[in-house]
């Protein structure tokens, strides 16, 4: 039972509000990422958590116990650092067992669970290396290691992958997902990596400029962005954002009109500015009567992501088969999948006003 | 490929050339400067010489006989240990928690780490008489103050008896050099990431471990480094006692540097002074030796 709560907590460094008004409810044994640009507030929650920053309002409770003023060392849990923050001077084996000799495990405890340990993380060879004579990757698993060792409630991982190389870093995305769902503990994972928060969180809290802005399930928060700025965050390339107006039912943009399902959306949509999104993907090149023409076209091997330009000059990105002919400059007719529409209020981080029902999650490839 | 063969050579040379040319300068001064003098001692110290003169004669092993069956620089070595381990233990002891106080965030930091610095930047012949001024049996500030506090009932004669002389001589050299110590672990704990102190507080280390676990095992290194260095300048260390107290009472404080002064220019016997002076350059070798390979490992 470690359920992870941030009760309205807000997080001040001088004048500066680095945290406003959070609220965020972890289950036991979920695996939530904290997601979002640098600066949003995501390192700092995850270090409140830890003890190792204090809110300046706010209650934070682990596991049913309120820990605001309870020390690190006292909170049951247990982090992994960017940097690893591996004892430089101790081996690897010293290393992980640290965190147990500092709680005062008898010798022989302390062996076998290190054994234990080294042994989920195959480090068994290494446990009598110094971390300098270390790759990164096996850096990272001492980290994990040290982490792991003490059984901890909860596991708090700060960007643990950003200082590895793709190919690790997509391997070791795979062994945490698995260590996760072998040790079944909580773990809350800062990143600003969206594709390690879509494929390794159960939930994701996307959190920007000291607020958190949408927390959900991967899906929930690509097909259902709370507001403009998850819609953009979320998706490589992101979701194509087109301010118009709403003319009936109609959305107008660049000359031309749009039509859209008004019942689809929020009743009391007025009229006024408003921005329509829809993703790449939705985005149908020779199939609808929108004007455009092509401005780039960047082919990745399985897929093209076409730059278009309206006779207005605004762009928007389409993703295509690779296998699709297509020119620069070609002057060209294009759509937009009618079902994948959404509609946001015009600020930055407006919210989304279409009605939230399972329609509205389109599987991909039914273009 | 035959090409680069004879080409590349030709180039290497040219900058062998160039590179010896650059350094000659430096050589030719350092020749000058450190090896002459090095020779001229050791040339010396197999003469009998009058230093007015700078007359004398040839008396081969007949000095370092005299420094090896008299007591005086067997003496002057052992006082020299006594000052150089004493004031060295002072000054890491008071170096080392000087620099973790001014690591500490606390609001008078560049002011201190400034101040601090006060010592080791007066020029000695000042320190030293504010400091005579200060052990003054007649006058001096110490006494009365310590009288004051009680925990003296009379006045102490600082400088003029032992122990007391050896105490006061060490104090004012830990004052004056633990700055040094303090400059060179502050830079260094500046480097220790503070990654490393978080993690240890997670793992559940209170500060007194996190000062062996994570701060010492950092400073090793440095403090290696510091303690070989003022080792080796505190072991030849002149002004300071000199101005102090002379080497007085009688030799109680007269390290080898002094005796070798006092020889050549007290007693006028360049030669035997110079024979010391071969004998305490021996001692040094250890400490050069050690810190020479500590620092060649680690570059």
């Amino acid at each position: 039972m470690a359920d992870v709560t941030l009760r309205n907590v807000r997080k001040q460094f001088g004048t500066f509000v680095a945290l406003e008004k959070l609220d965020i409810d972890i289950r036991s044994g979920e695996f939530v990422a904290l997601l979002g640009p640098s600066g949003c507030g995501k390192s700092t929650t995850l270090r409140m958590l830890a003890g190792l920053e204090f809110p300046t309002s706010g209650e934070i409770s682990i596991g049913g116990r309120v820990v605001n003023d309870v020390a690190p060392g006292k909170r049951d849990i247990a982090m992994v650092f960017q940097s690893y923050a591996l004892y430089p001077h101790m081996t690897v084996g010293e290393n992980i067992e640290y965190p147990l000799k500092k709680r005062g495990v008898k010798a022989t405890e302390r062996k076998a669970a290190v054994l234990r340990a080294a042994e989920m993380l195959q480090l068994e060879p290494l446990l009598d290396r110094k971390p300098k004579q270390l790759s990164g990757g096996q850096q990272q698993r001492v980290a994990l290691g040290r982490a792991l060792v003490r059984d901890p409630q909860v596991f708090l991982l700060d960007e643990p992958l950003s200082n590895l190389d793709a190919k690790l870093r997509s391997y070791m995305r795979a062994e945490l997902i698995e260590l996760h769902r072998r040790l079944g503990k909580t773990m809350v994972y800062v990143t600003h990596d969206q594709l390690e928060a879509m494929t390794m969180a159960s939930r994701i809290a996307v959190m920007f400029d000291g607020r958190l802005q949408q927390f959900d399930t991967p899906a929930a928060v690509y097909n259902r962005p709370a507001n403009r700025f998850v819609a953009s965050f979320i998706g490589t390339p992101s979701m194509n954002q087109l301010e118009g107006a709403v003319d009936g039912s109609t959305f107008r943009v660049a000359g031309h009109a749009i039509p859209i399902d008004r019942s689809r959306f929020v009743h009391a949509l007025g009229s006024g500015t408003f921005v329509l999104g829809v993703r790449p993907e939705f985005v149908t090149i020779g199939g609808g009567d929108l004007p455009a023409r092509i401005r780039l076209v960047e082919n990745t091997g399985h897929e093209q992501i076409v730059t278009l330009e309206l006779t207005d000059g605004t762009r928007l990105l389409a993703r295509t088969d690779a296998a699709r002919r297509l020119d620069v400059g070609q002057s060209v007719q294009i759509g937009f999948h009618p079902d994948a529409l959404h509609l946001f209020a015009p600020e930055e981080t407006g919210r989304r006003l279409n009605k939230d029902d399972a329609a509205s999650v389109i599987p991909m490839r039914s273009r | 490929m035959s090409a680069t063969a004879t080409n590349t050579p030709r180039l290497e040379r040219a900058y062998a050339r160039l590179g010896v040319l650059l350094i000659a300068p430096t050589i030719l001064v350092f020749s000058l400067v450190i090896v002459y003098p090095l020779l001229a001692a050791i040339y010396l110290s197999v003469f009998s010489i009058y230093t007015p003169t700078l007359q004398g004669n040839f008396v081969g092993a007949d000095n370092y006989v005299k420094l090896l069956t008299g007591h005086e620089f067997w003496n002057s070595l052992g006082v020299t240990l006594v000052w150089t381990f004493g004031t060295l233990t002072l000054q890491i002891v008071f170096g080392v928690g000087m620099a973790l106080l001014l690591h500490q965030n606390i609001w008078f930091r560049s002011l201190a780490r400034s101040l601090v610095l006060f010592p080791y930047f007066l020029s000695t012949v000042v320190a030293v008489l504010v400091w005579r001024w200060l052990f003054n049996d007649l006058y001096g500030a110490m006494n009365h103050g310590l009288m004051q506090l009680g925990i003296l009932d009379m006045p102490l004669d600082w400088l003029g008896s032992m122990p007391n002389a050896m105490i006061g001589v060490i104090l004012v050299g830990a004052w004056k050099y633990f700055p040094f110590v303090v400059i060179a672990v502050l830079a260094r704990l500046q480097t220790i990431p503070e990654h490393l102190y978080e993690a240890a507080r997670i793992d559940g280390a209170g500060p007194v471990a996190r000062f062996w676990d994570v701060t010492m095992p950092q400073l090793r290194n440095v403090l290696t480094v510091i303690i070989l260095l003022r080792a080796i300048w505190d072991f030849k260390e002149f002004d300071l006692i000199y101005l102090l107290t002379g080497g007085g009472p009688v030799t109680s404080t007269q390290t080898l540097s002094l005796l070798v002064y006092q020889e050549a220019f007290g007693l006028n016997r360049m030669g035997q002074a110079a024979a010391y002076s071969v004998g305490m350059m021996l001692v040094m070798l250890v400490f050069m030796v050690l810190y020479i390979r500590r620092t060649g490992k680690e570059s």
